[in-house]
């Protein structure tokens, strides 16, 4: 970031793209890929090195995905893998210096945020048909207003809780770095340890809250 | 700061790609292995219960066999146990006989000898008396009156002199 709040644009097809956040986000995902590239490229039978990782990670992911969603939920394991390994990498490349998280961008986790109440919506009506138009109707119409406040409460609160922490983390690095003088790094240090670990926390936040969302639309209800 | 744009429709766009790519290239193949090895796991489960209830079952039929040959060969040394006892008490009936037929045999030659013994001596005591009552009536009597004086005296000592003898 060269100057906290603006943005380089660029205009391609007449439409405003924020080419930084682009440049980020192409490399998070080449750094996601290629993880999962050499994580994968000598699968064996009994794990070895990387592959502990890998593994470690889609079967916790499939542990939490069996518990809140059930049989369905496994369809949509993909999606939530790739959710958790990006928002990690985004949330994470942010840390080293003249980079910037992809994150730190509304536009990326609102983005991100619609696509999951989408995907949420569209998989509950596919499911459930008229059961998820009439749940929002419960227990009685007036219920409505209340629960279409909250439909569109999830995208936003989901969004603006990764992009606040993430874009915080960033500035108050910056701030750090200029306020402080350069023989004393411990605030710096400190606050960028600090922002590991929320890097991991909002990848982890964001990762599960979707699936409680998702789990909502795909779960078998047995009370309906 | 915050300000939505086209960035938002990249994103999402983004985001699909990454999520299409990370499943060609990373989820399918170790979700397809994570199977494999619990199936493996499963199998190999599954095998060793198999192998342990038919190890039970040869030792079951092993134990039967070996019970089976033991009862065999109790029964093949009663058996031999009683074919010798047959054959000993034959062989001791046999051995009976034997000494009774030889004792039976014994009696009739002794009954024989006797009876020869018998009959030399009673012709010696003929020859005998006849010498001897030659040699005393050697001058008046004719042979035919001695003949019947020593036959009646013979048969006279038949019966009195060699009752004993019987």
């Amino acid at each position: 970031m060269h100057e906290i709040g603006v943005r380089e644009t660029v205009n391609f097809l007449g439409l405003t793209f924020n080419i930084e956040t682009l440049k980020m986000t192409w490399l998070a995902m080449g750094i996601v890929i290629l993880v999962a590239c050499l994580a994968t490229r000598n699968l064996k039978v009994v794990p070895q090195g990387w592959q502990n990782f890998v593994e470690m990670i889609i079967l916790w992911l499939h542990d939490q995905i069996d518990a809140m969603m059930g049989k369905r939920g496994r369809m949509l394991a993909p999606f939530i893998v790739g959710l958790f390994m990006f928002l990690l990498a985004s949330n994470l490349i942010g840390l080293v210096p003249l980079m910037a998280s992809p994150t730190n961008d509304l536009n990326t986790t609102l983005g991100l945020a619609l696509l999951v109440v989408c995907i949420v919506h569209c998989l509950g009506l596919y499911f459930k048909g008229g059961h998820y138009i009439a749940h929002f109707f419960q227990p009685t119409p007036v219920f409505v207003v209340i629960n279409m406040i909250e439909e569109i409460a999830k995208p936003i609160t989901l969004a603006f809780r990764l992009f606040g922490n993430i874009l915080a983390g960033e500035i108050l690095i910056i701030v750090l770095l200029k306020l402080m003088p350069i023989w004393m790094p411990i605030p710096s240090v400190a606050w960028l340890a600090f922002s590991i670990f929320i890097s991991c926390v909002q990848a982890v936040i964001f990762t599960m809250l979707s699936m409680a969302y998702l789990a909502n639309a795909v779960r078998e209800d047995h009370a309906e | 700061m915050i300000e939505i744009n086209a960035t938002i429709l990249a994103q999402i766009l983004n985001f699909l790609i990454l999520v299409v790519l990370l499943r060609a290239v990373a989820y399918k193949p170790v979700a397809r292995l994570l199977q494999q090895r619990s199936d493996k796991i499963k199998g190999d489960i599954d095998k060793a219960e198999a192998d342990r209830k038919a190890a039970e079952q040869t030792l079951a039929q092993y134990k039967a066999q070996l019970s089976d040959a033991q009862q065999k060969a109790q029964a093949i040394v009663d058996k031999a146990n009683l074919a010798a006892r047959q054959e000993h008490d034959a062989a001791v009936e046999e051995t009976r006989k034997e000494i009774e037929r030889m004792k039976q045999s014994a009696q009739a030659e002794i009954e024989s000898e006797r009876n020869r013994a018998f009959e030399e001596m009673k012709s010696q005591i003929v020859s005998l008396s006849m010498a001897a009552a030659g040699k005393i009536v050697s001058k008046n009597i004719d042979t035919k009156e001695n003949d019947k004086l020593v036959n009646d005296f013979i048969s006279k000592l038949d019966k009195s002199m060699f009752a004993d003898l019987k």
